[in-house]
């Protein structure tokens, strides 16, 4: 077939994917959750309290916050409820520990249908490792899927 | 005296869970489970065989 270079990823291609490689076919071109999360999300750590996180996300026009790591694995998430606590408890205490992660190939509207089924507002997106990749907001998943449907619709 | 965890059945495969993997809510209508979720949203691929050989 006249290629020269031929690799096997051995991972598999949902690994391929959940890393944010590229793809090609009928579906490369719909918006995913990598692509729509907010890559500029407040991290703390676990140390950190919470008065000076909060303050910290709200300064920046945030009401959420991720917890990571130094590697910057996700530890857990304050959304606004958490970030409305105690604001002298530890990080730790009043995060919501091991949150449901996404993975960045995501379909955003899939994912979008499922946050508003369940009336979750936000959802972090990380590598199959665990590493923060952004965190994806209701509102944005429901634009993006609402914006590449009508770009669809416009092509046909 | 411990209280028992709040039980709810996955609405996708009918595993009894702790609760919600997407909201934690353990009243969830909707509930599901971390593998139906992750299936759905081909995160992971469905399994081969049910009985698992």
């Amino acid at each position: 077939m006249g290629f020269t270079e031929v690799y096997d990823y051995v991972a598999g291609i949902l690994d391929w994917l959940a890393a944010g490689g590229p793809i090609e076919g009928t579906s490369a071109g719909q918006p995913r959750a990598g692509d729509v999360a907010r890559g500029d999300v407040p991290t703390c750590g676990l140390d950190e309290r919470l008065g000076e996180v909060a303050a910290r996300a709200h300064a920046a026009g945030w009401d959420a916050c991720v917890v990571v790591n130094q590697e910057r694995v996700v530890l857990g998430l304050l959304r606004a409820k958490e970030l409305d606590g105690d604001p002298g408890s530890r990080i730790e205490a009043a995060m919501r520990p091991g949150p449901s992660t996404f993975r960045p190939h995501v379909p955003v509207a899939e994912l979008a249908h499922y946050l508003v089924d369940h009336d979750v507002e936000n959802a972090p997106i990380t590598t199959s490792d665990g590493r923060l990749v952004g965190l994806l907001l209701r509102d944005d998943a429901l634009r993006a899927a609402h914006g590449h449907h009508q770009a669809e619709g416009d092509a046909t | 005296m411990t209280q028992a965890a709040p039980v709810v059945d996955c609405a996708a495969c009918g595993k009894a869970i702790d609760g919600c993997e997407l909201c934690e809510r353990p009243d969830c209508p909707t509930a599901i489970c971390y593998r139906c979720l992750s299936v759905a949203l081909r995160q992971a691929s469905p399994d081969l065989h049910d009985h698992g050989g």
